[in-house]
């Protein structure tokens, strides 16, 4: 019996190939989708899997509470947990810090900087890393000692073969050798972690020790067998006993209801919510759930199309089933031969889809930066999934063609030798699926068109400074704060084309966030906001508006204030310039009037230093769109900036940066050069962002090519139906345009009536991931009748060519098909 | 072998009832060759369907072989059906997409006979219909009455009790349906009770019992002479 419907089901596969390649074609595209988002979001889901007993490592992460600012959720945690956090709770074996920053060496002549992490010596302890050369037992026995991975071995000495080697660090009087102690294999990518080089902690270079120093991350290892749950659920009450309180403004202020410690399986570290101050950037949770969304969408469409293609041509081996009744079958017996033919299209169709998958993995990983491998046993294997997806495409697909099919009596089909059989209400069933799929395929243009326009809206917005012509040259803290900045500076400006140059300390798209306790005159209540020192030309070179009071400079003996301790600012106070988001927050409704008006700002050991506003700039989008616009106080404190900003005109970029360069190399020889355009650095935030949109853009192309595929099929089917009818209608007198007319309305009714069901959902898809952008376009109605507009001409395009193939038909022949 | 009485079916649309059998009475007796006629839309076709078990009556009393069978479900007709029915079909009903062999052996597929057997049988009785050089042609490469001598092997091989046949000889030619009838003729004479539809009184007089319908009632009855 199997073997005689595997027969039947081969032999009308090749007959009827034009219908099966498009069957079998539309499903493999869906499971490929489908298989390639699986992918996708397991290599996400598995971050830091790779680590040995990885169940038992957790990031201590800390949720933190600033007064009249929004919850933080940080990787980083307080110092004083490598000495506490173990003592206080017996399900910890071992506890250890990572700090991460940037070293410089030299190699071939140039200095270059080298990621780096500086850790205690339990590392290895809680981080089992795999050692190409040397041990965790040996790695970093003094603060001598350098590890290194395998490539950043091969980019200093030209050989993983390091270990005994010397290699020269930092700059100027710090600058010293090191010896590698221990080569480590290169981490893969899908890792939370940055660990290029490691140095092992000084302690005696830890000068603040307190809770609020939060420049390290924190790793446990639990005991065996021990539950973090319990550890997470004890924290609380330990950070009440444990967290001293400090003393603010001259009042006890507990530490411990700002700040929650809990502790994260390393392995949701990448994916979870606290990304701020992570080592390497984290996955967006919401971005998969979209994607697996949609691939689940494009897997339902070529379901779709498969059971409608299936129950559309079935319906011509009405003949068949009917004789197989007659000849003794039950419907149970045709049902299983039906799906067991679906299953062989699934079966073919999922062969395509691997094979698709195999070519396109590639090329995803590269658009989407992944470390994307296609295996198919062991963990995070692709067999059981795509077994998984085969058999229930299979089943699914072919469920209502087989129930459907065996319903026919043989006295009906029989009885006038109808070869096909049409019964009540498939006809509408099939419509409505044709609906449905179009409905996905308008719902994706939608969103592609939406995310394409926010995605192009964010990057030209008015960020409130001027981004053309502007240079902003990172990691000069020493070259900011050195003697010869002036003289540096002054060569800067010699260079043609450079009309202005500036300090910050708060550079353009920064990842961190440094925030400062505030008190506004007359309240008794507190807001953290943004503090950031800068230089007199920064907001000038910045082309940052001023709105109401003046800039801060050198006239003003009040502007400058470093070099003095912060218990005599206290009596002597500074002048301040804020933006206008941050005298909204102190609660003055106009620039003008915050002017003269004095803030309370807490520096170093809570000391509360009075800081007159004396000048009111308009907001500035230095993060992304997505972020809301900071409240920030800058105060002119140059010996405290980190990042130089360059303002040119009338000249070509290139020529600007080589000139730039020579002046740094002149100045600052030992750190490296880096520059960018302001422009550059700002589409850098955004590349995520055209990435999603260039994977939508191509999933709603998958998905109006299933749809058209099943629309193409239908539509050949439906025509060839309709001859004796087209026939007798050309007899009596109908022209080629009017029978073109009435196939194409056929087809034409579901897709427009898909919009209905598309436009809500779209709207509402969108209108959510919209809210998620601080500024925004507006949804308009453009985006959805342009994407109806289009999938009907697609779909009109599609049916067009058999229904003037068809119109054409001289009336004899179709006559004669009876 | 069957006995009918009452025997009705009435065909319903929202619109529109049409009585298609109009309560008859009809027996047939083990090794008959009954032959059916009457014009277009008088019922034949349906007293086959229902002789057959392809279709339930809408009412009256359908005895085979000492069995009431006019309630039965779907299942259960399948059952007697296989058992107890072959079919011969104006159209002839093969599948395309197999071989004579393969069609021909379809009929067992169903029964539970073990492939050694089902090759023996198939074998059989397509050299019984004369059919037997062409096992490895499709339906599409034979000549009408090939074709029906094949239908005619599929309704035998699963050695039916009764063989119903409607209008067998419908689509050949005069030679062809000779040769059909001729068959029937000789399956008749070994022992088979064959049911005939048919609207041609040569043909009918192949038969020993001709039964004429008219409006879905049977008009008369009437035995040839042997």
């Amino acid at each position: 019996m199997g073997r005689n419907s595997l027969l039947i089901a081969l032999r009308l596969l090749a007959r009827n190939r034009v219908y099966a390649a498009i069957n079998i074609g539309g499903l493999a595209l869906g499971l490929a989708g489908c298989l390639l988002i699986l992918g996708y979001v397991r290599y996400e889901q598995s971050y830091d899997a790779w680590l040995p007993d990885d169940d038992r490592v957790y990031q201590v992460q800390t949720i933190l509470r600033p007064p009249g600012q929004a919850i933080v959720h940080s990787q980083a945690s307080s110092f004083p947990l490598h000495d506490r956090l173990a003592g206080g709770f017996s399900q910890i074996e071992t506890v250890t810090a990572v700090a991460s920053g940037k070293t410089v060496t030299e190699h071939d002549g140039q200095p270059m900087f080298i990621d780096e992490a500086t850790v205690d010596p339990d590392f290895f302890k809680v981080f089992a890393l795999p050692f190409a050369q040397g041990s965790a037992a040996a790695a970093l026995p003094d603060t001598n000692a350098i590890v290194l991975t395998e490539s950043e071995a091969i980019r200093q000495f030209g050989t993983a073969d390091a270990l005994g080697k010397r290699l020269s660090l930092g700059a100027g009087p710090g600058k010293r050798d090191y010896r590698v102690s221990g080569v480590l294999r290169d981490l893969p990518r899908n890792t939370s972690l940055k660990l290029d080089l490691i140095f092992r902690r000084d302690p005696a270079d830890i000068q603040y020790r307190g809770w609020g120093n939060f420049d390290q991350q924190h790793y446990v290892r639990l005991r065996a067998g021990a539950s973090a749950a319990a550890v997470n659920a004890a924290l609380p009450a330990w950070e009440k006993r444990t967290i001293a309180p400090e003393v603010i403004d001259g009042k006890p202020a507990a530490m411990a209801d700002i700040m929650d410690f809990q502790l994260v399986p390393l392995q949701q570290v990448h994916l979870g919510a606290a990304q701020e101050a992570a080592m390497m950037p984290g996955g967006d949770p919401r971005s998969l759930v979209t994607f697996a969304i949609v691939a689940l969408l494009i897997l339902g469409m070529a379901v779709m199309n498969f059971v409608n293609l299936s129950t559309a041509r079935a319906t011509q081996r009405a003949r068949e089933v009917a004789l197989r009744k007659v000849l003794g079958a039950t419907r149970r017996q045709l049902i299983v031969q039906f799906l067991g033919e679906s299953l062989i299209l699934a079966a073919f169709a999922m062969l395509i889809a691997l094979t698709i998958v195999e070519l396109a993995t590639p090329w995803i990983a590269a658009l989407l930066g992944a470390d994307l491998h296609i295996h198919y046993l062991g963990k995070g294997g692709m067999l059981w999934p795509a077994l998984g997806l085969f058999a229930a495409t299979g089943l699914l697909g072919g469920l209502y063609p087989a129930f459907y099919l065996s319903r026919f009596q043989p006295a009906t089909v029989l009885r006038a030798n109808k070869s096909s059989v049409e019964t009540p209400g498939s006809g509408r069933f099939r419509a409505a699926l044709v609906l449905s799929q179009f409905a996905i395929a308008i719902g994706l243009i939608v969103c592609t068109s939406v995310i394409y326009s926010q995605t192009r809206y964010v990057e030209t917005v008015d960020p409130g400074y001027r981004r053309d012509g502007l240079v902003q040259i990172a990691n000069a803290w020493r070259f900011t704060q050195g003697s010869e900045y002036e003289a540096a500076r002054t060569a800067m400006l010699a260079i043609p084309g450079v009309t202005s140059v500036g300090r910050t300390g708060l550079g353009l798209a920064p990842s961190d966030k440094p925030v400062r306790l505030m008190q506004p005159s007359g309240a008794s209540g507190y807001v953290s906001m943004g503090f950031y020192g800068i230089d007199a030309d920064f907001l000038q070179t910045m082309d940052i508006k001023l709105l109401a009071g003046r800039l801060l400079g050198d006239r003003f003996a009040g502007d400058r204030f470093s070099g003095i301790a912060p218990g005599a600012l206290v009596s002597r106070g500074i002048n301040v310039v804020i933006n206008r988001s941050a005298a909204a927050r102190l609660g003055y409704r106009a620039p003008q009037a915050a002017i003269g008006h004095v803030v309370r700002v807490a520096f170093d050991g809570w000391a509360m230093v009075p800081a007159t506003i004396a000048g009111v700039v308009e907001d500035t989008r230095f993060r992304t769109a997505r972020d809301a616009i900071d409240p920030i106080v800058y105060a002119y404190d140059p010996e405290h900036t980190s990042q130089v900003l360059v303002r040119y005109a009338g000249a070509r970029p290139g020529a600007v940066m080589t000139a730039l360069n020579k002046v740094w190399r002149k100045f600052e020889p030992e750190i490296p050069f880096e520059a960018r355009f302001a422009e550059d650095i700002v589409n850098q935030l955004y590349a995520a962002d055209r990435a999603r949109t260039a994977l939508f853009a191509c999933f709603s192309l998958l998905a109006i090519l299933i749809a058209c595929l099943g629309l193409y099929s239908l539509a050949s089917f439906a025509t060839e139906r309709r001859t004796k009818e087209i026939g007798i209608r050309k007899v009596l007198g109908a022209r080629v345009r009017d029978i073109v007319r009435l196939l194409a309305w056929q087809f034409s009714k579901p897709v427009v009536l898909a919009n209905l069901v598309a436009w809500p959902a779209a709207w509402w898809a969108m209108r959510d991931w919209l809210n998620s952008f601080d500024t925004r376009i507006s949804l308009t109605p453009t985006p959805f009748a342009l994407a109806g507009l289009m999938t009907l001409a697609i779909a009109l395009a599609t049916v067009a060519g058999q229904s003037i193939r068809v119109a054409r038909t001289n009336p004899i022949h179709a006559l004669r098909y009876e | 072998m069957l006995e009918m009485r009452a025997l009705s079916r009435v065909y319903r649309t929202d619109t529109i009832e049409t009585t298609a059998l109009d309560a008859i009475d009809l027996d047939i007796a083990d090794g008959e060759f009954v032959a059916v006629m009457g014009p277009s839309g008088c019922g034949k076709s349906t007293l086959l369907n229902l002789m057959g078990m392809l279709d339930s009556p809408s009412s009256g009393s359908y005895v085979f072989n000492g069995t009431e069978v006019a309630g039965l479900g779907e299942n259960k007709l399948a059952e007697f059906r296989k058992a107890n029915i072959g079919f011969i079909f104006q159209s002839f009903n093969l599948v395309d997409e197999l071989s004579v062999r393969e069609n021909v052996e379809l009929a067992l597929l169903y029964h539970d006979v073990p492939a050694a057997e089902r090759k023996r049988r198939t074998d059989a009785v397509m050299d019984r219909v004369g059919i037997a050089h062409r096992a490895r042609h499709r339906p599409s490469q034979l000549s009408g009455g090939q074709q029906q001598r094949v239908a005619v092997a599929r309704a035998l091989v699963a050695e039916p009790k009764l063989i119903l046949a409607d209008e067998p000889t419908g689509n050949l030619d005069t030679n062809h349906g000779e040769e059909v009838m001729r068959m029937l003729q000789q399956l008749n004479a070994e022992g088979s009770t064959i049911v005939m539809v048919t609207h041609s009184p040569a043909h009918a007089d192949y038969a020993s019992r001709v039964v004429n319908m008219l409006d879905g009632r049977i008009l008369q009855q009437h035995r040839r002479a042997a």
